[in-house]
């Protein structure tokens, strides 16, 4: 059975009369132009003499505002536009058309001011020097960034602390694992204290208990520092786990701006109801009470509009009877939920709220 | 100035490193080491077929160009053109690009760190070399102190004329032809076939105007004790003037190569 | 190559071999001809390296007309040889090689073992590298110049004698190479050794005889490049004796016999390992 994630509750993005928008992106849109390579000794030999291009809309359009201290998750599946969008609120890439701010300044000037108040985290990369040690190359960051060494100092140990790098710090980051190694790169671009995080898939690849550790560290860094957090994921833990707000991403286009609870709302307005049977009863048709998605040895699983979810969980209570092992109301996985903002699909019967359009 | 402390850190951080990488490093040495080396055999034989001397330069002269040519070109070498694509290519170049530093810097100090690595013992090398074939060194005292700037501008414009090779890496699928081409021009007009005196008249007068022998043959020259001092401050000024419009490109090929680089992304 | 060694054998297994070793090559073209442009660049660079390279020669005879006794078409054919071993070399043998080191380091080699064919010239021939064939092009283009300006003086049975001491030449070439690799079996790491060899196939596009005692004993021995180029083109150029022609031919035989059975006990070593 399908483990039930309980979305991190909470309302969505906190604003107030003073808010202090640190990222401001309008109309952000990416095409790539892509040389289409076919196979085939024929096709190859055409090529030889002519080529044709492919226009791909990476980003096609966006519009969100985060505000500081905020953690927010970019939801999509691969290609979505994620990665994309990080990487020009970073500044490596610039956009098509469309405009963004963040913390007043445009990513891809590349100022030095800028590029000392925010950092981006891409996953398995590694921006530390290979056959050293990483704390010395932690020194070289210090200088490049201008850490005052007390800064410095306390930024280092509150690190190690929170990531746990005590063993690690002094070994060739060549001798470490994946998952130390991560750490360190971590504690790298953090070392600065950067206003703006970027976290491009942060866990991937990483084992689940490292996973955890990492979901925990970001969780303390929002919670000291004060740092906004825009983080990519494809692992609906990482979202669950620290964002209350989440931006659903597919085709370039935002689907979804806003709570994760409502996002299951919406987008998938039922309630699971588990009715587990005993042994006599185990044939009985419940299919008046609502769609049938599972019957399994006894325990049978029905989809139940939101709305009718509590009177039709006391009908079957009541006419049930003593048949009734176990009743259990739950939300959809979440997983399940985001599967379906994806594929498009409209939930049954309830009219479907629009997905955010892009302009 | 910060820049000073940023790179005595990095200094640091580039000699640890190069610590772990001794054998590649004696590697390289070797190779820069056998080019010169066959080809000072071939003219010593081509010397003694014409009786010792050719053109006023006798075997020991050839002995002390190509060990002084030697010299010079692990002085003033860079590899970036050959490296950059792959940096581009996996992506280190972003993480640079996202500190406040411009990239060049880091490939300053790894070049810095390797020469004064790998000198020492090419240094002894060829002192060998140069007894075993008999070298002749018609130095001065004012050879040696003029040698000083030639060689730092020498290395100062191979330096950055790599670097706007290494550019193209931001455009071109295929790094290797341009290499080639700067390699093998530096090995027609730097001097590395012969002295420059006996190449014929058409290359010599090329090779004056081109920026390769200022890269790599002046210097040699310099050390050698082959030049006049009416000579020298021509010499010097064709090294700073090619130093200064190599510094132009430099700027303004890197400029357009990070655009370039940033609308398709890292 | 590989064919002409099968000759050897036995006729059924030269068709055999033809064929795969054609599938290689179909296989290969199609894959490089998808790079329209690093072929024509390809063949560029090839043309300046060695254009750069008959330069120098000509820079040399500038200031005279012989170098330790060889003449300007001699010396115009050695270079062209030098490059038709280093084109000859980078087609066949480096790619095929550099892969099979790679199988060694991951574990993989036993997906070639497992292939009802010999395992050594399989693993010999795999990589095709067409894109040098730009190279071996110009080599021969270049001996063939060198051949014109020697016209006079060639002879058919030089040419028969320049035909096998070339192909004794790529032989030599291979027997060590091959040994390099098999060292792989042991130091998984040797790419610093093969660097050190590399450096010095350099010293190849000079007549041997020019070095000093040393390096011309490494040159004959160690790192055969130096026979392999100087041979040939003694015995185009009518310089070769009788004594190295045979000295080639049994020096030849003995490496490749020597480099393929210490390949066998390499591989030996290496299948009981993994058992």
């Amino acid at each position: 059975m399908r483990k039930t994630q309980t979305p991190a509750s909470g309302s969505a993005t906190l604003t107030s009369p003073m808010s202090d928008r640190v990222v401001e992106v309008s109309g952000l849109r990416k095409i790539y132009k892509v040389h289409e390579r076919q196979s085939g000794l024929g096709a190859t030999v055409r090529s030889l003499v002519k080529r044709t291009f492919k226009e791909v809309q990476a980003v096609a359009g966006i519009d969100f505002a985060i505000e500081r201290g905020e953690v927010v998750g970019f939801l999509g599946p691969n290609g979505a536009g994620k990665t994309t969008t990080l990487k020009m609120l970073s500044g490596l890439l610039y956009p098509t058309s469309g405009t963004a701010t963040v913390l007043g300044y445009t990513p891809w000037d590349r100022r030095d001011e800028y590029l000392r108040r925010m950092t981006l985290l891409m996953g398995n990369r590694t921006q530390l020097v290979w056959d050293i040690p990483a704390a010395d190359s932690f020194l070289v960051l210090k200088e490049i960034f201008r850490i005052d060494d007390k800064s410095y100092q306390r930024r280092f140990d509150d690190l190690v602390e929170l990531l746990e790098l005590q063993p690690l710090i002094h070994k060739p980051v060549r001798q470490l694992s994946l998952g130390e190694r991560m750490k360190v790169e971590f504690a790298a671009g953090l070392l600065h204290a950067p206003e703006v995080v970027f976290l491009d898939e942060p866990t991937l690849g990483l084992d689940v208990s490292m996973q955890v550790r990492i979901r925990g560290f970001v969780r303390e860094l929002n919670k000291r520092t004060g740092a906004t957090v825009l983080l990519t994921s494809h692992y609906m833990d990482d979202i669950v786990a620290l964002c209350k707000r989440v931006i659903v991403i597919h085709h370039g286009k935002l689907l979804y701006d806003g709570g994760l609870a409502d996002l299951a709302e919406r987008m998938a307005p039922y309630k699971l109801v588990a009715a587990t049977l005993r042994d006599g009863a185990a044939d009985a048709d419940l299919s008046k009470y609502g769609e049938i998605v599972s019957r399994d040895a006894g325990r049978v699983t029905l989809r139940v509009p939101r709305a009718q979810a509590a009177d039709q969980t006391a009908r079957i209570v009541g006419e049930l009877g003593p048949d009734l092992a176990d009743l259990t109301l739950e939300d959809p996985a979440i997983e399940e939920v985001i599967d379906r903002v994806f594929s498009g699909d409209h939930p049954f019967g309830t009219p479907e709220r629009e997905p955010v359009a892009a302009r | 100035m910060n820049l000073a402390r940023i790179y005595r850190a990095l200094l640091l951080a580039g000699f640890q490193q190069a610590a772990q990488y001794r054998i590649q490093s004696l590697l390289w040495m070797l190779f820069a080491i056998i080019r010169p080396v066959i080809f000072l055999a071939a003219w010593v034989a081509v010397a003694a077929a014409q009786g010792g001397d050719i053109g006023g330069y006798k075997v020991g002269d050839f002995a002390a160009y190509f060990v002084c040519m030697t010299f010079v070109s692990q002085l003033t070498m860079a590899w970036n053109s050959h490296e950059f694509e792959w940096e581009v290519n996996q992506g280190r170049l972003s993480a640079k690009l996202l500190r406040p530093l411009h990239p060049l810097h880091y490939s300053v100090v790894e070049n810095l760190v390797f020469k004064l690595n790998t000198l020492p013992v090419l240094v002894v090398v060829l002192i060998l070399i140069s007894i075993s074939f008999g070298a002749i060194y018609r130095t001065q005292p004012w050879h040696v102190i003029a040698f000083i700037p030639s060689v730092l501008l020498a290395a100062a414009l191979l330096f950055t004329f790599n670097w706007v090779i290494a550019s193209l890496a931001f455009w071109a699928t295929r790094m290797r032809t341009a290499n080639t081409l700067f390699q093998r021009a530096s090995f027609v007009f730097a001097g590395q076939i012969a002295p420059i005196g006996l190449m014929p008249g058409w290359l010599q007068a090329l090779s004056y105007a081109l920026p390769f022998w200022y890269m790599m043959g002046a210097p040699t020259e310099i050390l050698r004790g082959g030049v006049t001092v009416e000579q020298l401050p021509l010499i010097l000024a064709g090294q700073a003037a090619w130093l200064v419009v190599t510094l132009f490109a430099f700027s303004w090929i890197w400029r357009r190569g990070v655009r370039a680089y940033s609308a398709v992304g890292a | 190559m590989a064919a002409r060694r099968a000759r050897v054998l036995s006729g059924g297994r030269v068709r055999r071999y033809a064929r795969i070793i054609g599938t290689f090559v179909a296989a290969e073209a199609k894959n490089e001809m998808a790079y329209r442009l690093n072929l024509a660049l390809s063949v560029f660079e090839s043309f300046l390296v060695i254009g750069t390279s008959l330069g120098a020669v000509l820079v040399l005879f500038t200031h005279s007309t012989s170098l330790n006794g060889w003449t300007l078409p001699q010396m115009v054919t050695l270079t062209g040889v030098y490059y038709l071993i280093q084109g000859g070399v980078s087609i066949v043998f480096q790619p095929s090689f550099e892969k099979l080191m790679e199988h060694v380091r991951m574990g993989t080699l036993d997906f070639t073992l497992l292939k009802p064919a010999n395992a050594q010239i399989l693993l010999s021939t795999r990589h095709f590298a067409l894109i040098r064939g730009a190279d071996l092009v110009m080599g021969f283009t270049v001996v063939a110049v060198g051949l014109y300006m020697l016209s006079a003086s060639v002879t058919a049975l030089s040419l028969v004698t320049f035909i096998v001491t070339l192909f004794c030449g790529l032989m030599c070439v291979y027997a060590l190479m091959l040994s390099l690799v098999t060292l792989s079996f042991w130091f998984v790491r040797i790419d610093n050794i093969m660097a050190i060899f590399y450096a010095f196939t350099d010293a190849g596009r000079f007549p041997v005889d020019l070095y000093p005692g040393w390096l011309r004993f490494t040159l004959t021995t160690v790192v055969p490049i130096g026979i392999a180029v100087t041979v040939p083109a003694e015995a185009i150029s009518g310089r070769m004796s009788y004594e190295t022609f045979v000295g080639m031919l049994i020096g030849t035989v003995l490496a490749v016999g020597a480099a393929s059975w210490f390949w066998r006990i390499g591989l030996r070593n290496y299948t009981g390992a993994s058992a």
